[in-house]
């Protein structure tokens, strides 16, 4: 298995696709400059720290460790699709219920093909359960992070509809109803493009690695599929679940509609 | 004759919101047929009292009794069924008028036959032939009469209603107040929220008048 080696030096090079972006910023005041500079440093330092910790992780295989890095992964998804949601309630209560929405949708996804389709040995292997199990993450994060912003948004600007239905005899659900089905259906809806586009139009980042790795073609096809799979149950599992938390956030026991005050 | 048992009674209400008393122990009783005329200076809570009688917002203390049975044993959609609530600016659904009107049958999954929907129309003062229109074009006056005929069509026991004149000019609201006289005298149980004067005294009732979350009773129905 040979592939072309990057040395750190010529990763400087790879800087100037950004520095051009910048440039390109500043000239037409899109004043992204900074936000370009800052997503830059981290994108590097993030994935140079990983690229450590998964050298780590497959010099020490345990299921701990494996375990504990899906954790982290699991808790900084959920905090990023918790936070920023404008007309929602805060963080505090949405943490929570996005951890569980991201880790039902992850966990549908993972364990049968884990189980049945893509079994490695050990179990626990990492290089295995880590990435595909940081794609169906980042995945569910997207999902929940656009399941709570439409609904609580909607909620938000909708909310004489919303309420006219309940005062015509509505329960919460029916009330709801519209906002919670349009959210769901946009957070499915990349996916549903991705699944008729894939090979078409992009090469997954997946495949694509494989493929450079040495896979034969026709196995990294495979896995692309599975991968492609997984992400549908992800959207579906997790999207409607951040949508079933919205809604009970939203309404009171007695099937009143929560006003939700906006933060500073 | 001994006076008839209220169908709607609501007793010492409070809602507080920001540590302000918006309804500071507001008290009620409707009987059958009897409209109640509620005015007041704005901000005097006459709105949040009636979106609490509707039960569409939580109240800090008090109760409300539907022919002697307290609201908070009743499931909310069975009660709001049965006690209209008709904002001073109704949401228009989306669709025609006759979807408007089956809103509330559809939500209980039971559909409005179109004679039902005609009949509706009508008796709010409106042509039959307004079931086609798309509800999102009509006039203010319009869309009133069509939100009453829609929480109509669920047949309630009581009608709460916000400034039902307010939008209007003067022919529309003359017809509303006595589309509200005449269903008030099919039997409904009515509380109007005005502070046009006029249409009170037209819409006849006891008249109560809001002030500091309280309402003041201030004459008996003539």
């Amino acid at each position: 298995m040979t592939y072309v080696e990057i040395p750190l030096p010529r990763l400087g090079i790879a800087l100037g696709l950004v520095i051009l972006a910048v440039a390109l910023s500043r000239r037409t005041r899109l004043d992204l400059e900074r936000d370009l500079a800052l997503g830059a440093v981290r994108c590097a330092a993030q994935l140079l720290a990983i690229g450590y910790v998964l050298r780590l992780l497959f010099a020490h295989e345990h299921p701990a460790w494996v375990l504990l890095a899906l954790g982290v992964m699991l808790l900084v998804a959920a905090f990023t699709s918790a936070r920023r949601v404008e007309h929602g309630p805060g963080a505090r209560a949405l943490f929570p219920r996005a951890l569980a929405a991201i880790a039902a949708g992850a966990a549908v996804a993972l364990l049968p093909v884990f189980l049945l389709v893509v079994v490695p040995h050990p179990w626990f292997e990492a290089r295995y359960l880590v990435p595909v199990g940081g794609m169906m993450l980042a995945s569910a994060m997207n999902v929940v992070a656009l399941v709570f912003e439409r609904i609580f948004a909607s909620a938000h600007t909708e909310a004489a509809a919303i309420e006219q239905l309940l005062a015509l005899g509505a329960s919460p659900r029916q009330a709801l109803g519209p906002q919670v089905r349009k959210a769901v259906r946009a957070a499915l809806i990349p996916t549903i493009n991705g699944l008729t586009t894939v090979g078409l139009v992009a090469l997954p980042g997946m495949m694509t690695g494989q493929i450079v790795g040495g896979t034969a073609p026709e196995q990294a096809v495979r896995y692309q599929i599975v991968i492609m799979y997984q992400l549908v149950a992800v959207a579906a599992v997790s999207g409607t679940l951040a949508a079933t938390f919205a809604r009970r956030l939203l309404f009171t026991r007695r099937a009143q509609l929560v006003v939700i005050e906006p933060r500073r | 004759m001994p006076p008839l048992p209220p169908r709607i009674e609501v007793r010492d209400l409070v809602v507080i919101r920001k540590e302000r008393r918006l309804l500071d122990g507001a008290t009620i009783a409707v009987a059958p047929g009897a409209v109640a005329v509620i005015d007041g200076a704005s901000g005097c809570g006459k709105t949040t009292f009636l979106r609490a009688m509707a039960t569409l917002i939580p109240v800090d203390a008090g109760s409300i009794l539907l022919e002697g049975v307290d609201a908070a044993s009743l499931a909310p959609p069975a009660f709001r069924r049965r006690v209209a609530y008709v904002p001073q600016q109704p949401p228009m659904l989306d669709g025609t008028v006759a979807d408007n009107l089956a809103t509330g049958p559809r939500l209980r999954g039971a559909a409005l036959a179109p004679a039902a929907t005609g009949a509706l129309l009508e008796r709010v003062g409106l042509d039959a032939s307004f079931g086609e229109r798309v509800a999102g074009e009509l006039s203010g006056g319009e869309r009133l009469r069509v939100a009453f005929a829609r929480a109509l069509a669920n047949e309630p026991v009581v009608l709460l209603l916000d400034e039902p004149t307010a939008a209007l000019d003067p022919a529309s609201a003359t017809r509303i107040v006595e589309l509200v006289r005449a269903l008030a005298g099919e039997g409904l149980s009515v509380v109007v929220v005005t502070h046009v004067e006029e249409h009170a005294e037209r819409l006849g009732g006891d008249r109560y008048r809001c002030r500091d979350g309280r309402l003041a009773r201030r004459s008996e129905a003539p």
